[in-house]
């Protein structure tokens, strides 16, 4: 809009054109007219303080602008005043302008019946696309001429470090792995106290004599020395002595590595054998040996194998053949028998068998007739000595009735016998009475029909006695231990303790070196004579 | 089907072409094909059962089943040897003795047998007692014929006595009479065996000795001599025939000897209870080689015909060995079944592969060792431990046992087997 000039009607249109103002600052005109002539700027320019004071005073100060073109003030009419506002405002300059005109549609939202274009779909828009089609194409063929190439697949595996790999052994780090711990210091006991017990203080002669030994064979390095208080206590003169003679323990002492003993516990545990190298034990019945019409309560193998012999409740004494089963001899002995054992002597056919009150001592005169004969002749060379030796039991010979039943020696006891057993050798046995005195065991010999009750003192109820195989010991079993007593030397050597109540029954290994121990309680108690006096197992 | 290829006895004799033959055929299907061919080559030809060898195995199951067990391959022609089917041994007679029987042993005609009643008796193959000989103080427990002829036989009794007795039988006068007392063991004697060219035997005893004696009677001469030397017994029982002394005494063994054969005209086997077989030589008295076992032996049997010992043990099984192999310890085939111990082997005098056994399980099997899975036949007639068995040429086997009985069966003489 052309500027309005209430000063002239000429035209002073300024044709200086959209440039910066501030050149012309400092010239008095302000551009030029058509005709070329200068525009002046009005006389009085303005000063700061005339500036300063129309500011305050001018009440149109504010709608007054000033002409870029004439440079004079013009004063903005009401509606151009308006018309800053609005755009100062946002809004459209125009006053007339109603910028929320209804829209037209151009198309129609109702939906019509038929589609603005009934063109179908084209084919390329649900196949696969050609032009992708194209460039993959020329991509694959790029990667394969090698233009292109494709990024390597992620290798997901985890990548392990060997942080140890390039480590020098011998190096200070290795010193560190090895380290051997120095020698522990002995730690502080009574002796080091500032109030020690009485009897840790030094007498005057223990005092001399630590004196006198030198200072790396005395026990201690110092006198113990006692106080009143705590407070009385002295500083330690040796103190950095001592420290010094650790330092030279830790730094000159060669170190040694304590060795622990490598066991691999497997090989503690014994290895236990095949069973077939455990045979010969009892596998399977072969034979049944019928003929005893009672319980049988105890049976005895000749040493040679042949022969057996079992003693039953019915009275008898049987016999037997051992291959074939065969019932070689029957003797009736009038009595419940509760224990046989034949002689392990090979030499003497003897069996002893106890009956009731009384042990017989019978020929069964089976196997070698030269063997037989000749223990009978051992036992009638039997000269009695001259004194009566006073016995706990009373020997006598068989009678003749008996003689031909096999019996050759009867020995007759105060009370029920429980069970006879023998010696290796062959001489003496020894018989178990029901008693519950110092009589319960009696040792026999046979050949000087001699008997003896061998202790004192009673130890409880025996229940089984047994001479040892090679050695002169002998073994009595009461209801709770195993003793071993040296024949030779008359003494106790062992008192073997079965963890059993009652104990039933002994064996002996015939090697001498183990001895198994039943008791009602089911328990097998095995004994290494050689090891301890605790079983070595006991099996339940 | 398979092709096979049979092969003839001269009796039997068949075209030696293969023939295709259903897989799952048995013994009495191929028993049947081989009777259809023998009939068409031969009119008058009666029905025969055969059984069949593949392999020196005998067929016991379907043919299939056999070869896959054998692992043999269906694809090649098969050898099927056949023989004649081996019948059943019928039971014949039962002789009835007082007491058990622990020996027997029996020739063309008569019967030997030893008892527990500390007699031994004669008997006639029919089972009529001829005689009995008492004599023995204790239990007789083994056997043995010296020599027959029809005038007088020689025979011995040995006891748990600890002598042997010589006996001579004059079988027309139907008397008997001690020639020898063969003295010198000091158990009891359980074993004797008389050798081929019959002037020794050889006894094994409780004792753990082996003793070889003159079988030949001789006469009073000895007696001189013997008179002096004789220990002063103070039971005196009368004295039967005269002392004999042992011609050698072999020893070696740690336990009883349970059985003693003579294997070779200088060469004499044992079986012992220490696990033991050992092979003596006759001549020298040396130990010539041992077949160590791990079980009690209680009876050897050896067989002139295949070679082989046979032993019976008591963990049940009856074993075959090579007397002449030289590592000593070789068994060759064991022959499992019975329930109890071995307690006699003997093998057939005219059979190779043919044996019996009796055990304490009360029966006596009849094996063939081409079979070794099973015995051919179990004869289950005693009630009581069986302790001895026998055979004879004619066609007998005997055994006798705990239950005093001896029973007779007879078996059929087949003719012998066929060669490969």
């Amino acid at each position: 809009p052309h500027p309005t000039s209430l000063h002239s009607l000429q035209d002073i249109r300024n044709t200086v054109g959209n440039i910066p103002m501030e050149w012309y600052q400092d010239f008095p005109h302000i551009g030029y007219n058509l005709d070329g002539k200068k525009i002046y700027k009005p006389i009085r320019s303005k000063d700061e303080l005339d500036m300063f004071l129309e500011k305050m005073e001018n009440p149109d100060y504010w709608r007054t602008v000033q002409d870029k073109m004439t440079g004079a003030d013009i004063k903005l009419t009401d509606e151009q005043v308006e018309l800053v506002h609005r755009l100062q405002k946002g809004q459209f300059g125009d006053v007339h302008f109603n910028p929320y005109e209804p829209a037209v549609d151009f198309f129609t939202h109702e939906v019509m019946i038929h589609p603005v274009t009934n063109r179908p779909a084209d084919k390329r828009s649900f196949i696969p696309s050609l032009i992708e089609k194209e460039k993959v194409s020329k991509l694959v063929h790029a990667i394969k001429m090698g233009w292109i190439k494709p990024r390597k697949p992620k290798d997901d595996t985890p990548t392990y470090y060997d942080l140890w790999a390039h480590e020098d052994p011998n190096s200070i780090l290795g010193r560190h792995k090895m380290h051997v711990p120095a020698p522990k210091m002995k730690l502080p006991g009574h002796e080091e106290s500032y109030n020690p017990p009485p009897e840790y203080l030094l007498s005057e002669e223990e005092r001399l004599a630590w004196e006198q030994q030198d200072a790396a064979e005395r026990k201690l390095n110092f006198v113990p020395q006692q106080f009143r208080c705590l407070r009385a206590v002295p500083a330690y003169a040796r103190f950095i002595h001592e420290r010094f003679e650790r330092c030279l323990d830790l730094y000159l002492c060669p170190r040694q590595r304590k060795m622990r003993v490598n066991v691999d516990p497997e090989d503690l545990i014994p290895k236990l054998p095949k069973p077939r190298d455990l045979q010969p034990f009892p596998t399977s019945q072969a034979l049944v040996y019928r003929g005893h019409t009672s319980l049988v309560r105890c049976l005895s193998i000749s040493p040679s194998g042949q022969w057996l012999v079992s003693g039953s409740d019915d009275g008898t004494v049987r016999f037997w053949e051992v291959c074939t089963a065969r019932c070689m001899k029957t003797l009736p002995v009038g009595g419940v028998v509760k224990s046989v054992a034949w002689n392990p002597n090979p030499t003497i056919c003897l069996v002893a068998v106890c009956v009731e009150q009384s042990v017989l001592l019978i020929n069964p005169c089976l196997g070698d007739k030269l063997l037989y004969a000749a223990t009978d002749q051992l036992l009638e060379a039997y000269a009695a000595p001259e004194e009566e030796r006073v016995q706990p039991v009373r020997w006598a010979p068989a009678s003749p009735e008996e003689h031909t039943r096999g019996i050759r020696l009867l020995v007759h006891h105060d009370k029920a016998v429980k069970q006879v057993t023998w010696h290796g050798k062959g001489d003496y046995f020894a018989s178990v009475v029901a008693d519950s005195g110092n009589r319960q065991v009696l040792i026999h010999q046979s050949s000087k029909r001699w008997s003896q009750s061998p202790f004192r003192k009673s130890r409880g109820l025996v229940q089984r006695v047994l001479f040892h195989p090679l050695r002169p010991y002998f073994f009595v079993a009461t209801q709770r231990y195993v003793r071993v007593y040296n024949l030779l030397k008359q003494e106790l050597t062992k008192k073997l303790m079965t963890n059993c109540k009652w104990v039933s029954s002994m064996a002996v290994h015939p090697a001498g070196d183990n001895i198994i121990c039943g008791s009602y309680d089911s328990k097998l108690a095995w004994f290494d004579l050689d090891l301890s006096t605790r079983p070595y197992q006991l099996l339940r | 089907a398979e092709a096979v290829t049979t092969l003839c006895v001269r009796r039997y004799a068949v075209e030696d072409v293969p023939f295709s033959v259903p897989a799952a055929s048995e013994t009495t299907d191929l028993s049947h094909l081989i009777n259809k061919l023998l009939a068409a080559g031969n009119a008058d030809h009666k029905y025969v059962e055969f059984d069949f060898l593949i392999n020196g195995q005998f067929l016991r199951m379907p043919l299939v089943t056999h070869m896959e067990v054998e692992n043999i391959s269906t694809e090649e022609v098969v050898e099927i040897e056949y023989v004649e089917k081996y019948m059943a041994p019928q039971p014949e007679e039962c002789i009835f003795h007082d007491d058990w029987i622990s020996s027997v042993q029996a020739t063309e005609e008569w019967i030997l047998t030893g008892c527990y009643d500390q007699t031994a008796r004669i008997w006639s193959l029919e089972g009529k007692s001829i005689m009995m000989i008492a004599g023995h103080t204790e239990v007789v427990k083994d056997v043995a014929w010296v020599k027959q002829d029809s005038l007088s036989c020689l025979l011995l009794s040995a006891s748990m006595d600890q002598t042997v007795l010589l006996w001579e039988w004059n079988v027309e006068k139907n008397k008997v009479k001690a020639l020898h007392c063969c003295r010198g063991h000091a158990g009891s004697v359980d074993s004797i065996a008389v050798d081929c060219t019959r002037t020794k035997f050889c006894s094994g005893s409780w004792d753990k000795m082996l003793k070889i004696w003159s079988a030949v009677p001789t006469d009073e001469e000895d007696e001189m001599e013997e008179a002096a030397n004789r220990p002063r017994k103070k039971q005196k029982t009368e004295q039967l025939g005269l002392t004999r002394t042992p011609l050698a005494t072999l020893s070696g063994h740690t336990e009883a000897v349970s059985s003693v054969l003579w294997s070779d005209a200088e060469e004499i086997c044992s079986a012992s209870w220490d696990h033991t077989i050992k092979l003596w030589d006759a001549e020298t008295g040396d130990l010539k080689s041992t077949l160590t076992g791990n079980k009690v032996f209680n009876s050897v049997s050896y067989s002139p015909l295949c070679r082989r010992l046979a032993s019976g043990s008591t963990d049940r099984h009856i074993r075959l060995w090579d007397p002449r192999s030289k590592d000593g310890s070789l068994v060759l085939l064991s022959l499992t079944s019975h329930t109890g111990w071995v307690t006699s082997v003997k093998w057939s005098p005219t059979h190779e592969h043919q044996l019996i056994s009796g055990s304490l399980d009360n029966i006596v099997k009849l094996w063939d060792t081409r079979s070794c899975k099973a015995p051919l036949y179990d004869l289950a007639a005693h009630e009581d431990k069986v302790f001895c068995v026998d055979w004879t040429e004619a066609g007998l086997l005997l055994s006798g046992g705990a239950d005093n009985k001896l029973y007779c069966y007879r078996y059929p003489a087949t003719a012998s087997d066929v060669g490969a």
